[in-house]
């Protein structure tokens, strides 16, 4: 028991934390996780971090292995729910506090201004994972055949994905 | 006698104009109907039949509203299977979003805003700034976001653990293979082909919504300086958002 709540309050810590989202909060799971509670070897801890990625969803899946690790199928329902727990309420009061102050001039044009600067963030994001992955023929083909069908045809981008995937599984 | 029918029967039709021009709901329609029907019946007494022809046109047409509104209502309601097809869409994105946070961003662009309308690019932005600034993955944070949007607090909910359950089940099985032969299995060719993809996607994502957001020099230089900053300078989003926001909130203060 003491160590699901030890489980539940690390996770629920990292979930606050996690500003950023992705691989920034990753030293901080490190320290806890390893260092402090020894629940998992750095080798076993890197592992969790790559099957984390693997997965379709966020990189915070990788509490559920963590939570397994130490404490089966409970201790990984635990850790997920901790880690996406303090995010969600946070998301929720804020969608309701946004409906509420919707007339507000101020906030109007705070929006206005950040959600511009999502969409340069955006195509930053686009550059940046096109430099680390368009590296020979193969992908930049890949990525032009996507960027194409997307804009001029309209394609769901579900099946792009699912060819790319199955390219990489051939060659 | 017959002057103060037709005043009656005019104040009538006049009342049902105004109840008309209100916000439609159950109750306004039900008024409207009842005030129209009662004027035309009043017409009819004195033998008016153009007035009464025009209203009962009006009548017509009331009707139709109602039966579309009624139409509406039965297709929100309580079709379950409308509504397993709703979420299931986050099932969906939550199997498939392999390639990263940017793919499963780009599929959820596609699905909510695309192809179901569900939310504007202006919600589904303002969804990301609340990701970008909160903790928390960002793609989940828009999950998370819609569900509420939709259904309040049970939406935010089913969307959310919906969106999560894939990965959590995958993990568990990749958990229980790794207890059992300490392996990891070998990605690396597969990702780099996803990797391709998911700039291609990324990229149409960023261009489609800046061709909507982008309205004047003002948006496009605050595009360029959260390029330029995360590119270059390298600050994390938080700062990029928060910053950019600010600088909103004053350059449009005029409107």
């Amino acid at each position: 028991m003491n160590i699901l709540l030890k489980l539940s309050w690390v996770f629920l810590k990292i979930g606050t934390f996690s500003f950023g989202g992705g691989m920034v909060i990753i030293p901080l799971v490190e320290r806890d996780v390893v260092m402090k509670y020894g629940w998992l070897t750095k080798r076993e801890f890197i592992d969790a971090v790559t099957l984390g990625q693997i997965t379709p969803g966020p990189v915070v899946i990788s509490a559920t292995f963590i939570g397994y690790k130490v404490y089966g199928i409970l201790g990984a329902i635990v850790s997920t729910i901790s880690v996406i727990l303090p995010s969600f309420v946070m998301i929720c009061l804020a969608t309701q506090a946004i409906k509420k102050f919707h007339e507000n001039k101020l906030l109007a044009n705070f929006f206005r201004g950040a959600r511009v600067a999502v969409i340069g963030m955006i195509l930053q994001a686009g550059l940046s994972i096109g430099k680390s992955s368009l590296i020979d023929f193969k992908t930049i083909f890949i990525a032009g055949i996507a960027l194409i069908s997307l804009l001029k045809y309209k394609l769901n981008p579900i099946w792009i994905l699912l060819g790319a995937g199955i390219v990489g599984l051939v060659s | 006698m017959e002057q103060n029918i037709r005043k009656q029967a005019d104040e009538l039709y006049k009342r049902g104009l105004l109840v008309f021009n209100q916000p439609i709901t159950k109750e306004t329609l039900k008024l409207v109907t009842e005030l129209w029907q009662e004027a035309l019946k009043l017409y009819r007494k004195i033998g008016d039949e153009s007035k009464a022809r025009e209203i009962e046109k009006s009548l017509i047409n009331l009707y139709k509203k109602k039966a579309i509104k009624m139409e509406r209502k039965k297709e929100q309601g309580n079709n379950i299977l409308t509504k397993f097809v709703n979420w299931g869409l986050f099932f969906k994105i939550g199997c498939l979003g392999f390639g990263g946070p940017m793919a499963v961003f780009s599929l959820l662009e596609n699905e909510l805003v695309q192809r179901r309308k569900i939310l504007t690019d202006k919600d589904f932005l303002e969804g990301a700034v609340l990701g970008d600034i909160l903790p928390g993955p960002v793609t989940m944070d828009i999950v998370t976001y819609t569900g509420y949007k939709l259904k309040k607090w049970s939406g935010a909910i089913s969307s959310t653990l919906i969106f999560i359950l894939p990965s959590f089940i995958l993990m568990i099985i990749l958990a229980m293979l790794y207890d059992k032969y300490k392996i990891t299995p070998k990605i690396e060719t597969i990702f780099e082909c996803l990797g391709a993809a998911v700039t291609g996607l990324i990229v149409s994502v960023g261009l489609r919504l800046g061709e909507k957001e982008i309205k004047d020099y003002r948006g496009a230089g605050i595009l360029i300086w959260a390029f330029i900053s995360s590119l270059i300078f390298k600050f994390d989003i938080l700062t990029v958002v928060g910053l950019a926001g600010i600088a909103g909130t004053l350059l449009y203060i005029r409107g």
